[in-house]
């Protein structure tokens, strides 16, 4: 069945909202994530944490502009990052980073998910 | 030699007669202070000078606590309880109770702390006066604030003349209930034998009594130690246990008539389940409602596998609700309210117009100096009762205010329940899958590799706050399965609760885990070491993030609260550099052990080798190294 017209802008949009972000790289967007200790909420993979620590990133994280807000000036609970101390370059290679996450396997798949 | 006309040989024949005459009248008197030192001597109580003592006051005592029933004592040896020791040993035959070593006073209590949950009764923990009772402070509080029976028994030479220059004056005090009275229940200094035994009794009655707490007796040092006068004289009464209270049989009608009439009544239950009646109570009461569940996870109070089981939704059910029926829940507040971290913004959570009922004991132990009474509530109706013995009383009144129509519509819920149930427990899953063979191993792996290896088993998870995968996904139908928390979240609770809880359950075909983070087993790592001198078995899987993780969180908000640098957080939060070397330290100890392990594959073969050691009668530890969350 053809997806609902909405999704699907809403798809193509995060996709080039994904595309505009600037070039990083993700291999220096690891080592940032470990620095700046992005971890220690939303987990070495994105994958989030538990007890209310941090939402899921990746696979397929936020679009670009959101994304930036969220470091920038977050809200809820997470800390703000200023650019001072993570810098704009960090910023993109840690999205980048971010976007590089292959997906985990599904639940479905998984037999100790599945009794 | 001779000196003073007195020769060494009739020296020591004249000292053997005396001694021989004093060993024919030890009788207790109390000397006055004109009297010759000489005369005193000759009526003083015949310990000083003394050559034995063959019925101590210490004696008595172990059969006030064999009377009590406890079966285990655990302590770190100290000289203001060495004759009591002595006697559980030797007179007691070290059984019933069986004195349990620990390293650190902290460890004593916290295993009868576990121990209580998983037994559901006290144990008895022994401690000195001043510093034994300060080491154990922490410990006290956490079962104070989870309502856990604790018999403590404090040892004290409130006799200044008895007590030996030095040590003995920095381990004795006026009042040693002092420094815990603010967070047990009840406590006494029994002057004589008989008083002993009399607050002994009442001090288990009153520690076994919804709401459960800790209660400590002091021991006098003098009344260990002195001879016991006249046996004939003393008795030990009989104890008998109060019946739990229930709440007020109209209040508990006026309750009912509220949860019938709401179309999206919701229950909280945190410490309502005491026993596995208390489970089967709450699910006979959720399903004549047909409302759902949030079990807060104080304790095992609702089947995880049941349609009604929400725990996850907790949030969304609150904000939706029109009633909503608190059962001993800690933090009633916290239900319907939020404060943000760290900008401490106020957010309400739930409908104003909520009407929300309360049936807890918590009133009825609250003091004022430490907050753990948590923020006030205002609710609709409080009923001052325990949960457990109120739900048959308030289920009745369920089903009498229930008419045929609204039956019908309680009925009607059934498929939309089951369905979000379903869905509840598929986003968990989905939830638990992201990262599943992440380096570290995530949490979720962790504890599905856990709960794979004990599913086959009768298994008590210890303790299910650091890590909750395991309340989110485990099936869960016992009340021994899940034990809670440290209930004041006192770091170092872990590791000896679970030891605790595993000596309780060892008898009865229990296998008892516990998913153990790495920075509370640091507090006092030696209770590995009771868990393998005492052939305790656990199944210790290591949550190791090698951080006290939660202050990492806290140090980056702080950070970008004050906007400074956001990557020194793991200055003075971090366990690592060295890392910890967890098998080694177990092993040390005599624990059976593996890892470090860092590949999530390899968990579950190594898991299967340590439950082996467990089914064998014996400790065993699995080092992995885990995501922070």
């Amino acid at each position: 069945m053809r997806p609902p017209a909405m999704l699907l802008a809403l798809v193509a949009s995060a996709a080039l909202a994904q595309e505009q972000a600037p070039p990083g790289s993700a291999e220096q967007g690891y080592h940032a994530y470990m620095k700046f200790q992005c971890y220690t909420c939303h987990g070495t993979v994105g994958q989030g944490g538990e007890r209310n620590a941090g939402p899921k990133l990746a696979p397929s994280p936020f679009p670009w502009a959101g994304f930036v807000m969220q470091v920038r000036a977050p809200r809820q609970d997470m800390p703000a990052y200023r650019e001072q101390f993570l810098s704009s370059q960090d910023l993109a290679d840690i999205y980048a980073y971010l976007l590089s996450i292959k997906p985990s396997p599904a639940a479905k798949s998984i037999s100790l998910l599945n009794p | 030699m001779q000196n003073d006309g007195i020769d060494r040989r009739s020296f020591l024949k004249g000292a053997a007669a005396g001694a021989a005459a004093l060993g024919s009248q030890l009788v207790a008197t109390t000397a006055s202070p004109q009297t010759a030192q000489s005369e005193t001597d000759a009526k003083e109580p015949k310990v000083a000078g003394a050559k034995s003592i063959d019925r101590p006051g210490s004696d008595f005592m172990v059969n006030v606590i064999k009377a009590t029933g406890i079966e285990y004592i655990a302590a770190n040896p100290g000289s203001s309880f060495r004759s009591l020791h002595e006697s559980i040993v030797n007179y007691g035959g070290n059984k019933n109770p069986e004195f349990l070593t620990c390293m650190h006073e902290e460890s004593s209590v916290a295993m009868a702390h576990g121990y209580a949950k998983a037994a559901g009764k006290p144990m008895g923990v022994m401690a000195h006066g001043t510093v034994g009772l300060q080491h154990a402070a922490m410990a006290v509080y956490n079962a104070w604030c989870d309502r856990v029976p604790i018999m403590m028994f404090a040892g004290n030479f409130v006799d200044a003349s008895m007590r030996r220059p030095g040590v003995e004056w920095y381990h004795c005090v006026q009042d040693p209930a002092l420094l815990l009275r603010d967070f047990i229940k009840w406590d006494d200094q029994p002057a004589s034998l008989q008083h002993f035994a009399e607050s002994v009794m009442r001090a288990y009655k009153l520690a076994t009594t919804p709401p459960m707490e800790p209660v400590l007796i002091t021991a006098d040092g003098g009344l260990q130690e002195h001879p016991i006068e006249d046996e004939s004289k003393l008795s030990i009464p009989k104890l008998t246990l109060s019946v739990p209270p229930q709440g007020d049989a109209g209040a508990l009608r006026e309750a009912a008539q509220l949860l019938v009439a709401a179309e999206q009544p919701v229950i909280i239950a945190d410490r309502a389940a005491r026993t596995q009646e208390g489970v089967r109570r709450l699910v006979a009461l959720a399903e004549t409602l047909n409302a759902p569940v949030v079990c807060l996870g104080g304790r095992m109070n609702f089947p995880t596998t049941h349609y009604l089981c929400r725990s996850e939704d907790g949030r969304a059910l609150v904000r939706g609700a029109d009633v909503v029926l608190l059962l001993e829940v800690a933090d009633p507040w916290g239900q319907f309210n939020a404060i943000s971290d760290p900008q401490h913004e106020y957010r309400r959570l739930a409908s104003p117009d909520v009407k929300i009922v309360h049936i807890t004991l918590g009133d009825s132990v609250m003091k004022s100096n430490y907050q753990d009474m948590q923020r006030f509530c205002p609710v609709d109706l409080s009923i001052n009762g325990d949960a457990e013995a109120s739900l048959p009383a308030l289920t009745e009144e369920v089903k009498r205010a229930t008419t045929s129509d609204r039956r019908a519509a309680l009925a009607a819920r059934t498929e939309k329940l089951q369905a979000q149930h379903r869905e509840m427990k598929d986003r968990t899953r989905a939830l638990a899958a992201n990262g599943w063979d992440a380096q570290p191993v995530s949490t979720a792996r962790l504890s599905m590799e856990l709960w794979n290896a004990v599913k086959g088993e009768q298994w008590c998870l210890a303790e299910t706050a650091n890590v909750t995968w395991s309340r989110r996904l485990w099936p869960a139908t016992e009340h021994y399965n899940f034990l809670g928390h440290s209930g004041a979240a006192g770091v170092g609770y872990c590791a000896p609760a679970a030891v605790g809880a595993a000596l309780a359950n060892r008898d009865k075909g229990i296998v008892t885990v516990v998913i153990q983070p790495d920075g509370d087993l640091m507090y006092a790592p030696g209770i590995l070491w009771t868990a393998a001198h005492h052939k305790i078995p656990i199944l210790m899987l290591m949550h190791n993030n090698r951080a006290y993780h939660q202050e990492v969180m806290h140090l980056q908000k702080m950070a970008g609260l004050h906007d400074r640098r956001m990557d020194t957080a793991r200055i003075g939060t971090t366990i690592e550099d060295p890392n910890i070397d967890f098998a080694g330290l177990a092993r040390a100890q005599g624990v059976w052990a593996e890892g470090p392990i860092t590949e999530p594959a390899a968990i579950g073969p190594a898991l299967a080798r340590a439950l082996k050691i467990v089914q064998g009668g014996a400790p065993a530890l699995i080092d992995v190294v885990s995501q922070g969350r």
